[in-house]
């Protein structure tokens, strides 16, 4: 062992420590992650009742193009998408360029105050919401206290605004989880450039989106990236809020999953094929704002 | 001090989601189960149980362990609260994974979900039929539930038949007594429940928006199915869907019944006084009497019956469970002899948990016993247990099939869009359609 040690140049050495290192994490990843994944795909060619399986090719995969509860799902995930998030990311950068405001007083105080959303549980805060917007729910209270209604309206009963609730939720939720990338983008730039520019007269306005937008771009990259990844696997908010209702309005992808797998007679494969749509979404996505956004040359 | 602050509030923060994760409930319970049902039961006098209800079959189950204890003192049985999701979710899990030993050696399943399971997973299941459980000794219509292709699986439990509960003295108010509602029709209900609408401004009925309870509970009242007999999807065409649509949308659209969106608020609809009565499943009673102040002012009877349709009674069925013993048990004999001697041979266990968790029996020799006779006060001081019984003879059975989740859920978005204004048929259409696309799988 010494003699071959002995043998070897320095940096061969290090990248061996490196690859000593890094070998636990890999076969962890490769286990618990990489290999289920490949067999899911597997899996996806394949259908049957439980565990009954057997190898079906890409009908799985035309199946779900004609399965109008799937499509539907679908479509209320690209809902959220357009809407919830292009909204959420301008908010956060809103606030986070104000929460960056060199004068402001008690900066941390607001910073974890919209930071705390993102800390409570999934399940626990589609459950508060839920109650809000109950017929006879605090939202409803006040709507009517205030001389909006008459009588409580039943928000989650109607297919547009059982949609905005979890809009608003999700917004809620994941706002300040945002902000704080936006944040921490915000301490990069130096703050004589805001000075220089205040100087050569630019408005805030203009130093908003003259400065901040660009020299935040990566940031910005990264939270879209992000959001959009979640917004399609969003589960928890149909489950919890609204159960998928009034009629299949608020289903997601994921939830319908769960329900062929689960809650149905389970059929894995057609699952797994699903799962892989979502993924191949994502993929797709996250490519085209990579090639939109990254302007680097 | 502005980063003391700060970490001080990020610190509460954490303190508040942990609160959160604990109150949560039945996440955690969930986890200790796992562990404790790791490998089913280790020593020969010990067994592990899944079941759900604190209130009622996870109790039930704690006394069938003393009733079986003074024959077998060191005899001992490890419950395990576990939500019914969960059951489902560890059960799909472990039989798909082929890990059954995480399985315990006897769990509770849903009637309607008991055949879609043994099809989906027989190797999870132990075939009881020659176990010494004499089956004969319950209701017939209700061990059909757990008998798949002539074998018996399960050991029933609780029995859901449908009870029409109203608050004596909300109806007072309009003029009217419970007997105005024994024996009548949806029309008659709905007639009553404007008069009560518009003298009190409560409406008589509230149920859970995109669930399908009450449509099926109207539908079986009639001996109606999703399915007929082979299995196939029977809406189109269905005469009696078609009237129990026109009903619900009827009602819904009277204000006699009023949607709500989770079981809580439902269950809150009934103790908070806002509605009038309810109609559902027996076990319903057990969350009503948790409103004490509301104590004499409920009475029970059965509920109104569709009209024009043949074969319609005043008598239905909603939910109920059966006792599955696990091909993971250790000691499969064990469990045996232990159902056989409590849940399927002991009328003392049936008259113990009775009173407390009111859990109807489908055991038929307790149905003599007198403490199903005695009067109750919370209802009235009317004998309910007894009249439940009653009803539970008249029941007509029906068809779950494998697919009756795919069915309900599917019934359920008709309905709800059937009540926005949608056309009937085209919608038991859609609903048929999207069954059929299911099954073809």
């Amino acid at each position: 062992m010494v003699n071959s040690n002995k043998k070897r140049s320095v940096g061969q050495k290090q990248s061996m420590a490196g690859w000593a290192f890094l070998t636990p994490a890999v076969l962890l990843i490769g286990v618990m992650s990489f290999l289920p994944m490949i067999q899911a795909l597997f899996l996806s060619f394949q259908t049957g009742i439980g565990n009954k399986m057997k190898w079906t090719g890409v009908t799985n995969y035309i199946r779900m193009f004609k399965d109008p509860v799937f499509m539907q799902a679908l479509k209320n995930n690209f809902i959220y998408l357009v809407i919830q998030v292009p909204i959420m990311l301008i908010l956060a950068l809103i606030l986070a360029s104000l929460l960056n405001h060199k004068d402001l007083r008690f900066k941390g105080l607001f910073r974890t105050a919209i930071f705390l959303p993102c800390a409570t549980s999934l399940v626990s805060y589609a459950v508060i919401f839920r109650s809000l917007f109950a017929v006879d729910g605090l939202v409803n209270n006040i709507l009517i206290k205030l001389g909006f209604l008459n009588t409580g309206y039943n928000f989650l009963g109607h297919p547009d605004s059982a949609r905005i609730v979890i809009i608003l939720a999700l917004i809620w939720r994941w706002t300040g989880y945002n902000m704080v990338f936006y944040l921490s983008g915000l301490q990069n730039i130096e703050y004589s450039v805001y000075e220089a520019a205040k100087i050569d007269g630019a408005s805030p306005i203009q130093s908003f989106f003259r400065i901040t937008v660009p020299l935040l771009r990566p940031t910005i990259l990264l939270t879209a990236i992000m959001s959009t990844n979640g917004t399609l696997q969003l589960f928890d908010e149909s489950v919890n809020l609204t159960n998928g209702g009034p009629a299949n309005a608020t289903i997601t992808m994921s939830h319908y999953i769960y329900n062929v797998s689960f809650k149905y007679v389970p059929n894995f494969g057609y699952a797994a094929s699903m799962s892989y749509l979502i993924l191949f979404l994502v993929a797709f996505l996250a490519f085209v704002q990579l090639k939109v956004g990254d302007k680097r040359d | 001090m502005k980063k003391k602050i700060a970490s001080l509030l990020l610190a509460g923060a954490m303190v508040v989601s942990l609160t959160a994760c604990g109150t949560g409930g039945s996440g955690s319970t969930a986890q200790t189960g796992d562990k404790k049902g790791d490998g089913g039961a280790k020593a020969t006098n010990e067994l592990t149980v899944w079941c759900w209800d604190p209130a009622f079959n996870l109790y039930a189950m704690k006394e069938a362990e003393k009733v079986y204890q003074k024959d077998h003192p060191d005899f001992k049985l490890n419950v395990v609260e576990t939500p019914w999701k969960d059951i489902q979710t560890k059960l799909t899990t472990a039989a798909t994974s082929g890990n059954l030993e995480s399985l315990p050696d006897i769990m509770l399943l849903q009637d309607n979900a008991f055949q879609k399971n043994v099809i989906s997973y027989p190797d999870a299941f132990q075939d009881i039929t020659g176990s010494g459980v004499d089956f004969s000794k319950f209701a017939k219509a209700k061990t059909a539930y757990s008998v798949v292709e002539g074998k018996n699986y399960g050991v029933p439990f609780d029995n859901g038949s449908v009870v029409g509960c109203y608050r004596t003295d909300i109806l007072k108010e309009a003029g009217y007594t419970v007997d105005d509602f024994k024996d009548i029709t949806w029309s008659q209900y709905q007639e009553m429940g404007e008069k009560i609408l518009a003298k009190t401004g409560k409406p008589l009925l509230s149920c859970q928006a995109g669930e399908s309870d009450l449509i099926m509970m109207m539908l079986q009242s009639a001996g109606g199915s999703l399915f007929d007999k082979d299995g196939k999807p029977d809406m189109v065409g269905n005469a009696t869907l078609k009237k129990v649509m026109e009903t619900y949308a009827s009602l819904v659209k009277s204000g006699v019944l009023i949607e709500v969106n989770d079981w809580d608020q439902y269950v809150g609809t009934l103790t908070n006084s806002t509605v009038g009565g309810t109609i559902n499943g027996c076990w319903i009673m057990a969350s009503i009497q948790t409103a004490e102040d509301q104590s004499g002012n409920w009475a029970i009877t059965n509920m109104p019956k569709l009209e024009g349709v043949e074969g319609a009674t005043n008598y239905s069925n909603n939910g109920g469970s059966s006792w599955a013993v696990t091909s993971a048990s250790k000691n499969p004999e064990l469990a045996y002899d232990f159902l056989s001697k409590t849940f399927a041979g002991s009328t003392e266990l049936y008259e113990t948990i009775l009173p407390k968790s009111g859990a109807m029996a489908t055991y038929l020799p307790v149905a003599e016993s007198k403490v199903y006779g005695e009067p109750q006060k919370f209802f009235g001081d009317k004998p309910v247990y007894s009249m439940i019984t009653d009803f539970a003879s008249k029941v007509p059975s029906n068809n779950t099939g494998v697919y009756y989740y795919e069915a309900r859920d599917a019934v359920a978005t008709a309905i709800t869009k059937v009540v926005a204004g949608s056309d009937i048929d085209a919608e038991i259409k859609n609903a048929e359609d999207t069954v059929n696309f299911a099954m073809g799988k």
